[in-house]
């Protein structure tokens, strides 16, 4: 995976995944999702998102369903997600979309909404061009990283032929 | 090892000796669970894995929109039932003759003792009551378990609950969860096992809606250890052929906390989150409800419509009030109907619909409405959860929700 850079958006603790992919979402159009992201705690904000922006959120982000809340967010362009923990029901999903969350402790207090963030990927670090602050975080496993870089579970069962025709 | 480290370690793939935190498994699952929510990820019914890993190892059971409430999703669970005869599913429970998929896979003995389950449903957790493990996963990560049989769990450090003593009358199994939420807070990555000399007092029904709410503080997988209780269950549906799992002695715990449950009383969850937002009922101020909702795999189960007939014995809801109970499968609905509950709850003004997760995901059967207050049994009070965002909705046990349906405020007891 190529290193990342992009404008944060910041939100809060326990970001739960019904805020990311509310119930309607389940039977709108495929191109409709994104837009109700968060439409409940910040209204109108899906509208403001630029491909490649950056969420970075408190603790306990993704908590709640199994429902494909990090799609949601990965389309409507948000490149990652830095949090100070992530539930581990997001992170499979993340990972499983092929979708990259990361686990920074420390990042909120380094940020402002608005900062442009980087994301070495080799060297793990994170660094925040707008007060030159760096933290290091520990990467994910290469075995989830090779599913990320995969483009996903989806793509790679796929790919080995063992995904068939429509019900 | 504990008891999770040891059911993972059982199912690795390869021969390995031992699991230590940090460490990534692929396991083999034991059972995989598909509800109709596959239904609704167009990925699964437009690309459905070629052939199962083993058909006798999936159970496909409709619980989330039972009976489907529109055109558009009554279709998409028509395509995803066309998988049983394709697959020649034998475990598959349809409208009318299932309920909610945590609770089935107990009914019917698919939660052995040691085993290892995959269900894409958030709340599988609930199968720790069992001696069991398992967790929510997506959808597309079913498709690969369909396909393969195989999963990946990193091995999360374990925290250890004490369960000590006795509980009062007037708390609820719910409460217990409230007060071990308010303890741990949220614990994403780690697991939680459950120990003390108060677990051998617990049902199977108090351990299935601690252990599902333990979704809710973000834990990867909870525990309860194998005994009596557990023995009993089994041998009531004539179930034998398992292996218990118990921890080594001097086994390290990443933490422990010891609950008391003598001096547990009803709690509430505040809207919006359980984390950090949870206080004794008799500490809230007068709050008007226009909707009270008994059910879900926490607490929608046979013991909680018997707090509900009890509450309700002699009393009727308030005029202000609609109350929604939903049993959490046909077996419990029938049983309550045998047992009276049901009878009591309807002449009291109450609502009782069919066996489905229902209102709980604010799909169907029950959802709110701009300005309504909410107390419900059910797992989650997201903002939205239950329908509109601009409602407020409360977590407590079935009892307060009952007590409260009658008075017409949040009350913990009817003598208030």
């Amino acid at each position: 995976m190529n290193n990342i850079e992009g404008k944060i958006w910041l939100f809060g603790d326990d970001i739960n995944t019904d805020l990311m992919y509310p119930q309607v979402c389940y039977t709108l159009k495929e191109e409709e999702k994104p837009f109700y992201a968060m439409s409940a705690n910040r209204p109108g904000w899906s509208k403001m998102v630029n491909r490649g922006d950056i969420i970075v959120a408190g603790r306990n982000f993704g908590t709640g369903s199994s429902r494909p809340a990090a799609d949601n967010i990965k389309n409507l362009g948000i490149s990652c997600v830095i949090a100070e923990s992530i539930n581990g029901l997001f992170l499979r999903n993340s990972v499983n979309s092929g979708f990259l969350a990361l686990t920074v402790p420390g990042i909120v207090d380094a940020v402002d909404e608005g900062d442009i963030l980087y994301i070495d990927l080799k060297n793990n670090t994170v660094i925040n061009k707008s007060n030159n602050r760096k933290i290091n975080f520990k990467p994910l496993p290469q075995f989830l990283m090779d599913i990320i870089d995969n483009g996903g579970i989806i793509n790679i069962l796929r790919n080995k032929g063992l995904l068939g025709w429509p019900l | 090892m504990n008891i999770i480290e040891k059911i993972l370690r059982n199912h690795s793939v390869e021969d390995i000796p031992e699991v230590s935190p940090g460490d990534i498994v692929t396991v083999n699952v034991d059972r995989a669970i598909i509800t109709d929510m596959a239904a609704l990820h167009p990925e699964f019914i437009n690309e459905p894995p070629v052939k199962p890993f083993d058909n006798n190892k999936i159970a496909v059971i409709f619980d989330h929109f039972v009976p489907p409430p529109n055109i558009e999703i009554s279709s998409r669970i028509n395509r995803l039932r066309k998988l049983v005869d394709l697959w020649n599913i034998r475990d598959f429970y349809d409208v009318g003759r299932g309920g909610i998929s945590h609770v089935i896979a107990a009914e019917k003995g698919f939660l052995r003792p040691g085993s290892l389950i995959a269900n894409t449903d958030s709340h599988t957790i609930a199968v720790g009551a069992f001696n069991t493990v398992g967790r929510g996963l997506g959808t597309p990560e079913i498709m690969n378990i369909i396909a393969t049989g195989k999963t990946w769990f990193v091995i999360g450090d374990t925290i250890r609950v004490n369960l000590n003593g006795n509980m009062n009358s007037n708390a609820s199994y719910r409460d217990v969860f409230f007060n071990i939420a308010g303890t741990t807070g949220d614990i994403p990555n780690n697991n939680i096992e459950f120990h003390g000399d108060g677990i051998k007092r617990i049902t199977m029904d108090g351990r299935s809606s601690i252990s599902t709410m333990c979704a809710e503080i973000s834990a990867e997988f909870s525990v309860f250890p194998y005994d009596s209780v557990l023995k009993n269950y089994m041998d009531n549906i004539n179930i034998y052929d398992y292996k218990a799992i118990e921890p080594d002695n001097n086994t390290y715990y990443y933490k422990t906390y010891d609950i008391d449950l003598n001096k547990i009383e009803p709690m509430i969850a505040l809207p919006d989150r359980i984390i950090n937002n949870i206080k004794p009922v008799s500490e809230i101020n007068k709050t008007e409800i226009s909707v009270a909702v008994v059910g879900s795999c926490a607490n929608g189960r046979l013991s909680d419509l018997r707090d509900v007939s009890s509450v309700l014995k002699n009393h009727r809801v308030n005029r202000n009030v609609r109350f929604i109970v939903t049993p959490a499968s046909q077996e419990i609905y029938n049983e309550a109907l045998r047992l009276g509950y049901i009878d009591t709850i309807i002449k009291s003004d109450a609502l009782v619909t069919n066996p489905t997760c229902g209102a709980c995901l604010g799909g169907h059967m029950g959802v709110v409405g701009d300005g309504d207050t909410v107390i419900s049994s059910t797992t989650r009070n997201f903002k939205g959860r239950m329908g509109s965002s601009k409602a407020n909705i409360y977590l407590a046990s079935a009892k307060t929700v009952a007590a409260s349906a009658v008075k017409g405020y949040i009350s913990g007891d009817l003598s208030e």
